[in-house]
């Protein structure tokens, strides 16, 4: 404004001194603006002088809390065939050659697999890098052999393989490193592709530019850019899409900042995890480290020349080169990438002509990332929330090792579907809207209380309802046991204690009557305790259950272990109490530790990004059953396979056994449940109808069969009980009667009994008379 | 000189914006291919360069910055050249995995990381998950960290396992018996 008028100011009829004060004034204004401008400009500079060094200095990326599945132990008598060690390798990344020879290799020979591991920080320790030759036999590991000197190794831990991570809300990731930890080649590869005078310039450089200019002028469009690696960092860090001149004179401006502050290699480590070098899903890959999990399934040390160039020409367009989607561009501008490297003297020519003749592999997409197992993720974010909130999560590169037991996990995925499709009765509710019979699984570990596999519907995968944490459905029979026990607790009763099977209506105490029924209608009479059990009986149980009180049967499912709703009504014997599959799994969990409560786990430890150990929820054992009791209660559930409700499963189980389960059915066959458990391993499956429909399925017609078969392919280990020195084996009558009058001794029954709570006399075939005198009496019974 | 200085580098910086052709992609696009980026080209390389070789700063940079040379070329970092041999067909007692274990135990509360010598105890006992000492072990690890209820338990599971060995039941109850 000023200066248009001072420029039409009439020049010809001034004087001498007009024209000396108009220049003056403009010469002062001119003077003015020029100090004015200078002054905004250098304020300008200071502020971005200052943020960016502020901004990098703080440079913290934000990363996302990755998820680790159990790692697999490796040792002489580990139940490991060489699939699952190969199943796992793979998982890993590991490459299969015919020579090992460096971290990250495996061979397989003729029951022999070789490998050499990588390492890891686990929450224990470190676990270090180790050449070993595995000898398999079947589902056995027969030797490890190894090391150095070709010595017995006792024991190898496989890094973990990683399921899910929870993501930052930027949907960065990224796995920071030192320029230390980048292999040479590829900070060779990116100089030499991205900006080759990194090494001399001060931040922009002018060289370069000046090139890409005329270049760009001469193909009269941009064909070259003149931007330094500092630049691109600064255009990654202030992630902008703004491409105005005053954002590039901005950048410009901020590159020469840093670079008067931060050392070239500060520029070129933050560059190296910073650079965006692909996209998966929502999940922006950033940072050479993850892009070589990414793309090649492998770390970045282990990676060849070609693949290094291959990743060394992603910046320049990670869409465009990239290698699983545009596989020749890709190849293309890796071998430019490597002839840059041969040019500029980083490689020889024969390395070039090696690298740049090998074809382009790249690792599969991992499929199931993120979302792999959801219903097991579930149990996972529910355990982390008790001490670690989102925001952590998400931000602190937190590395959470869970229990999963991928071979557990992948074995029942992939029989479940099938399973339940076998059991199904079509229509058996006669509703005129179809629905698919629904299913929820638990695996957990029969000693520690760890949890091995979820699946929270039919399909594995599924990321919707998740019914095995939230479906509470009724438990039907799977409640008797608690029954059982808390008479076994009272010191009242043994297995020998005979009950009545026998119509009975209950007064209740809102006046209204309960008349419970047996399954098929049928009365049993006078039956021993342990034969009710076996072939769950609904009158016998309630029969006891009110002998020894609801109350104290509620007390018991306290024990166990159950911390929901329950109202002590008489119909709580029969099962009238909502459970989820994991709830029933933590119940049944104490009956497998043999009364010793732990606690379900998901979670077994937190460290931070580099292994420094945060938490650790380790095994937690609580005794809240005598021994004695749970010898005879177990005894008692193994025969509900041998001879109870799951011995239809006699056939295909019989190499297992002894097994310990329980069959539930609800009232008109909603729900089908079996909670059953081996040496090894605790399993509830559940299945039903999301609207809790008919299912036309019991317990043992349905749930079982889908139980034993997934069980039956984990190879679920016998049972081991080892009998209490206050157990002993005693003869009971084959009939059960109180009378005296009625007793049977011929084929006597032989029971565990606790000493002091032997049978009345009634029903014991024991006496103190000698052996003739029994063998007089057993032929006398003839 | 000021001003002089300020010209240069804004007149650099205008050069550099102007210059900077297909820069690198922001990361929050989504990986699907766009119009835009299906054009882009890659930069042409002049194929005379030299291998750089490190030299002092510019002038004008205040605070001259220290490069070291870039490394010469190298490829992978050497492994050793291993090749398994056949296992001899006789050989010392491997030790088991949980007595190489129980050592680590050891070292770890040698070192005074209860923690992790519990941490230990628990991978032994995922290998032998009946074995009494293991989880003696435990008790006593819990014992030490003054948290007698957990010790109790293992103490408790211990002796369920323990079977017809007096001399560890006799051990387990004498810690029992010291819980207060």
């Amino acid at each position: 404004m000023t200066r248009s008028r001072s420029t039409k100011t009439p020049a010809k009829k001034t004087s001498r001194k007009q024209k000396r004060q108009s220049s003056g004034f403009l010469g002062r204004w001119l003077r003015r603006i020029i100090v004015l401008g200078i002054v905004v400009v250098a304020a300008w500079c200071v502020w971005i002088d200052v943020k960016s060094r502020r901004d990098f200095e703080a440079l913290q990326w934000a990363l996302p809390a990755r998820i680790y599945a159990r790692p697999l132990e490796l040792y002489v008598g580990a139940p490991v065939s060489a699939n699952d060690i190969i199943d796992t390798l793979q998982r890993l990344g590991y490459r299969r050659t015919n020579r090992v020879s460096g971290p990250g290799e495996y061979s397989v020979g003729d029951g022999i697999v070789q490998l050499w591991t990588r390492g890891f920080d686990f929450w224990d320790g470190e676990e270090p890098s180790l050449f070993v030759e595995v000898d398999v036999l079947g589902r056995r590991i027969n030797r490890i052999t190894g090391d150095r000197n070709n010595s017995a190794v006792p024991l190898v831990r496989l890094e973990p393989v990683e399921i899910a991570q929870i993501n930052p809300g930027t949907g960065e990731d990224r796995l920071p490193l030192t320029l230390n930890d980048v292999p040479p080649d590829l900070v060779n590869a990116v100089v030499a592709v991205e900006d080759h005078r990194f090494y001399d310039h001060f931040g922009i450089d002018p060289i370069g530019i000046a090139r890409a200019f005329i270049a760009n002028i001469r193909a009269g469009s941009i064909v070259q850019g003149g931007s330094t690696l500092t630049q691109q960092l600064i255009k990654n860090l202030y992630l902008t899409q703004d491409r105005t001149l005053r954002r590039k004179i901005e950048e410009a401006l901020m590159a020469i900042a840093l670079e008067i502050h931060f050392s070239k290699e500060e520029i070129l480590g933050a560059y190296m995890n910073e650079v965006f070098l692909g996209q998966d899903g929502n999940r922006a890959i950033h940072g050479f480290a993850l892009a070589s999990e990414y793309y090649f399934g492998r770390p970045l040390m282990e990676l060849p020349l070609q693949d290094l160039a291959l990743l060394a020409g992603l910046p320049r367009g990670a869409s465009y080169y990239n290698p699983r989607r545009n596989q020749q561009r890709a190849l293309d501008r890796r071998n430019v990438v490597l002839a840059q490297m041969r040019n500029q003297g980083f490689i020889t020519p024969e390395q070039y002509q090696q690298a740049s003749s090998q074809p382009l592999v790249v690792a599969e997409r991992p499929a199931q990332r993120g979302g792999g197992y959801p219903a097991f993720m579930d149990l996972v974010r529910n355990d982390l929330a008790r001490d670690y909130d989102a925001e952590a999560l998400q931000t602190e590169g937190l590395r959470i090792f869970t229990t999963l037991d991928l071979r557990v996990q992948s074995t029942m995925e992939a029989a479940l579907e099938e399973a339940v499709k076998a059991v199904e009765v079509p229509n058996a509710s006669k509703s005129p809207t179809p629905a698919s019979l629904e299913a929820a699984m638990v695996i957990t570990d029969a000693v520690t209380g760890e949890v091995r596999a979820v699946a929270g519907s039919r399909r594995p995968g599924y990321t919707g309802f998740n019914r095995a944490t939230q479906a509470s459905r009724q438990i039907g029979s799977l409640v008797k046991p608690a029954v059982v026990l808390t008479a076994l607790e009272s010191g009242k009763y043994s297995l020998a204690s005979v009950l009545n099977d026998k119509p009975m209506t209950l007064q209740l105490d809102n006046r209204d009557t309960w008349s419970p029924r047996n399954f098929d209608n049928q009365f049993n009479g006078e039956v021993y305790l342990y034969d009710a059990l076996q072939r769950s009986m609904n009158l016998a149980m309630v029969d006891l259950g009110m002998q020894v009180g609801v109350p104290s049967v509620v007390e018991t499912l306290r024990k166990l272990g159950f911390e929901g709703n329950v109202r002590p009504y008489p119909s709580l014997l029969l099962g009238a109490v909502n459970m989820t599959p994991v709830q029933v799994a933590s119940m049944y969990q104490t009956l497998a530790s043999n009364g010793f409560r732990s606690p379900l786990r998901a979670v077994e430890a937190v460290t931070t990004g580099n292994g420094q150990r945060l938490a650790r929820y380790g095994i937690a054992t609580e005794q809240v059953f005598s021994t004695s009791s749970m010898y005879q209660l177990e005894w008692a559930l193994h025969g509900v396979f041998e001879r109870g409700t799951a011995r239809s499963m006699l056939n295909r189980l019989d190499r297992r056994l002894p097994l310990a389960g329980k069959t539930g059915t609800t009232n008109d066959l909603r729900d089908s449940w079996f909670a059953g458990y081996g040496g090894d391993l605790v399993g509830v499956v559940w299945l039903g109808y999301d609207d809790n429909r008919e299912t036309g399925l019991t317990g043992s017609s349905g749930a079982l069969r889908v139980w034993s078969d997934i069980m039956n392919r984990l190879e679920i280990q016998p049972r081991q009980l080892v009998a209490p020195a206050d157990i002993s084996w005693n003869r009971v009558s084959a009939q059960p009667t109180n009378t005296e009058a009625l007793k049977d001794c011929g084929a006597p029954l032989m029971l565990p009994l606790r000493e002091g709570q032997w049978p009345p006399t009634p029903v014991n075939c024991e006496d103190d008379s000698s052996f003739v005198d029994r063998v007089i009496q057993r032929l006398r019974n003839w | 000189m000021m001003l002089q200085r300020l010209t240069v580098v804004l007149l650099l910086a205008l050069l550099g914006a102007c210059a900077s052709g297909p820069g690198m992609q922001a990361p929050v696009s989504t990986s699907s291919p766009s119009a835009s980026r299906g054009t882009v080209l890659p930069r042409p390389t002049p194929p005379e360069e030299q291998a750089p070789a490190a030299t002092s700063s510019p002038a004008y940079i205040p605070q001259p910055v220290r490069i070291e040379p870039p490394q010469p070329p190298v490829s992978r970092p050497p492994v050793p050249d291993y090749t398994p041999l056949p296992a001899p067909e006789r050989q010392p007692d491997p030790a088991t995995p949980a007595s190489a274990l129980l050592s680590s135990v050891d070292e770890a509360m040698a070192a005074g990381d209860l923690e992790r010598a519990a941490a230990i105890s628990e991978r032994a006992l995922r290998i032998s998950p009946r074995d009494p000492w293991l989880w003696f072990r435990l008790a006593s690890i819990r014992y030490q960290q003054r948290q007698y209820s957990e010790a109790e338990g293992f103490a408790r599971r211990a002796l369920s396992f323990a079977g017809s060995d007096r001399e560890l039941a006799t051990q387990i109850n004498q810690l029992l018996g010291q819980i207060p």
